[in-house]
């Protein structure tokens, strides 16, 4: 187990720049999820991590080590891929074995290990079987299972998930969560869905276009997210942005777009008369008959359990979560209350949160 | 879909009719090696019925098949006696094969998997030795050879079948080396695994029916090379297609000898196929399906 640590790494691809100046330390043991849309730049920074990419500038520390020139077999890493790399020719239980038998370890410790690695991912009756006759979920058990063998510092997932179905991907995320809690090995995992991040991360690193946008817990990045961005790309549905700008004096300032007027939490950096870009999430708009903000109900979809709404301000349309069924209809108007604490604002220029 | 009786007859008819339209000339050529000489040119032809005689296969081959009474085999067979020809052609298509299929393989998955500078522009320089017709080298090729005392060899014949198929076989071995996932290599090179031992334990046996695909056709090309097995050689040996010419004679051609031969030559090529028959389906689908 080590930490993984970056130190102005860059990355560029021909004359491409796709990475540039990342900094940032990632504890032992900890579980971190690198988020972003694709072509952000986390595959390529997992690739280097792994030593698949070179790494252009700066150093990456694994355990204390530089690893820059270090070749990926000597970097005590296991990686799983996203479409799982099993070799097909060979059966379930050499697929697992297969980095010890090169390592020449001794008959009898491969066999325990793969016995171990199997057991813990209840694997043991398909050892025997090719890859090709395993089902989706079993052939990501089989990849994880070959990494977990190594016993390596870091594991690496890119996308592990991203081919199986949904009900399957609810339960292979909680396998591996689990399976971190129980090993404390220092993992990076490479996800574009916020809810994996959400769900696993003990810390997320949120990129695009090659820089870092946020790094936080997960409840850091939903309750306080460091500028638009981060905030359009966690939660879901997603967030509600309204244009607009500051007024009144500190201490009783509020936000204006159009005629609609919210008053805002005591504490901003924001100045009267700012252009400011508010944010709201659908599920802190709690809908009533009688809230101070009028609205006109455009849509109702009902998930079951809550009720996802779409709504017009003043032309301005906004989503809202409701618990339960709501007899709202198109057309109907209803009452809007928004608590100012849970307000999201970010400066209309720089996209910077301000509160 | 579901097909109406008529349209399931009517499909197995035309199925019949493709496979009479390639099966006919062969059936037609073997029947010639078996005619006796004044029926080869009958009219109407005789298709189905005629007189058999296994005249021409034994004078081919400089043995008696023991069908002809009285009638003696001339001593080494005569002026048509081919039976080392045939055994020249093998060797030649064999080992040229193995040649060009061996550095192929190694040299596509290096092309399919190694960055450097230039890879494209070599790719395509690889082609670009196939866009010349092969006459142009001819003459140069047999000066050449000469000074390097390659003239009417084997080793000669080999290299230059084997160096015909490179091009071609690099790049048919780089698409099937392209469709194995690189995910496979990384894996393994994170696992500790050598280059080497990568190429021999996961992606060669990955990539068996597109090398037996390849195999197949360098063997024909070289079985059925006619330009440089002509030229360079001379008297030491000789491919089966070089010799066919001889059966055109000042007094004739003998069209039994030459469809006895060409029948004879068929079995090696058609042996060689039906091995490596069960990686080739593999090997022509490979990619083409989902795993």
């Amino acid at each position: 187990m080590a930490s993984v640590e970056y130190v102005n790494v860059g990355k560029s691809f021909g004359a491409v720049k796709v990475m540039e100046d990342i900094s940032f330390t990632i504890s032992d043991q900890k579980f971190v999820v690198l988020l972003g849309p694709s072509g952000c730049g986390k595959t390529t920074l997992l690739r280097m991590t792994a030593g698949l990419e070179t790494i252009a500038d700066g150093e990456i520390h694994i355990g204390g080590k530089r690893m820059n020139n270090v070749h990926p077999r000597d970097r005590d890493i296991a990686m799983v891929f996203q479409n799982y790399a099993l070799y097909p020719t060979l059966k379930v239980f050499d697929n697992i074995a297969f980095s010890l038998q090169v390592r020449r370890q001794s008959k009898d410790e491969v066999k325990k290990q793969v016995e171990w690695a199997a057991e813990l991912l209840n694997l043991t009756p398909y050892l025997a079987r090719y890859p090709k006759e395993l089902s989706g979920g079993q052939r990501q058990r089989v990849a994880m299972g070959r990494a977990l063998v190594r016993h390596p510092q870091v594991f690496l997932f890119d996308e592990p998930l991203s081919n199986l179905d949904a009900k399957l991907r609810g339960q292979m995320r909680y396998e591996i969560r689990r399976l971190h809690d129980r090993l404390q090995t220092t993992t990076i995992y490479v996800t574009h869905d916020q809810i994996e991040a959400m769900t696993m991360a003990d810390e997320i690193v949120v990129m695009r276009d090659g820089e870092i946008e946020q790094i936080g817990t997960p409840e850091e990045i939903y309750d306080r997210p460091a500028n638009c961005f981060v905030a359009d790309f966690i939660g879901s549905p997603s967030i509600n942005f309204l244009k607009g700008e500051i007024q009144g004096t500190a201490g009783q300032q509020t936000f204006h777009a159009g005629g609609m007027v919210l008053p805002l939490p005591a504490q901003t950096k924001a100045e009267p008369g700012q252009k400011v870009t508010c944010g709201i999430r659908p599920v802190d708009i709690a809908v009533g008959p009688d809230g101070p903000v009028k609205a006109e109900v455009v849509l109702v979809e009902s998930t079951g359990a809550e009720s996802h709404l779409l709504l017009t301000i003043d032309g301005q349309e906004i989503r809202a979560v409701a618990q339960g069924r709501l007899r709202a209809r198109p057309g109907d108007i209803c009452g809007l209350s928004i608590d100012p604490a849970t307000l999201h604002l970010f400066d209309a220029g720089s996209e910077q949160r301000i509160n | 879909m579901v097909l109406t009786p008529a349209q399931r007859i009517l499909r197995a008819l035309v199925a019949w009719a493709v496979v009479m339209l390639f099966a006919f000339p062969i059936y037609y050529w073997i029947t010639v090696s078996i005619k006796l000489g004044r029926d080869i040119f009958a009219i109407p032809p005789k298709i189905f019925s005629f007189e058999t005689s296994a005249k021409s296969y034994e004078e081919v081959f400089g043995i008696s098949l023991g069908f002809e009474k009285g009638i003696a085999v001339l001593p080494g067979g005569g002026d048509f006696y081919m039976a080392p020809r045939l055994m020249d052609s093998i060797i030649i298509a064999v080992f040229s094969t193995a040649v060009a299929v061996l550095v192929a393989t190694l040299a596509a998955y290096a092309l399919s998997r190694m960055r450097f500078r230039g890879q494209h522009h070599f790719v395509f320089w690889i082609l670009s030795t196939r866009m010349m017709p092969p006459v142009a080298v001819a003459i140069p090729m047999f000066f050449i050879y000469k000074d390097f005392g390659l003239l009417d060899t084997y080793t000669g014949i080999v290299l230059v079948h084997a160096l015909m198929n490179m091009p071609l076989a690099v790049l048919l071995l780089k698409s099937f080396f392209d469709d194995i996932p690189k995910e496979i290599d990384e894996a393994a090179l994170i696992d500790g695994a050598s280059r080497f031992l990568i190429f021999r334990k996961l992606v060669l046996p990955m990539a068996l029916g597109g090398i037996a695909a390849t195999a197949v056709l360098c063997f024909i090309f070289s079985w059925t090379e006619f330009l440089f097995a002509l030229t360079l050689t001379q008297t030491s040996l000789k491919t089966v297609p070089v010799v066919s010419s001889t059966f055109v004679t000042s007094t004739g051609t003998a069209w039994g000898n030459m469809a006895a031969l060409g029948t004879a030559a068929m079995l090696p090529a058609f042996v060689f196929i039906l091995l490596v028959q069960k990686n080739l389906v593999r090997g022509l689908t490979l990619g083409s399906v989902k795993q």
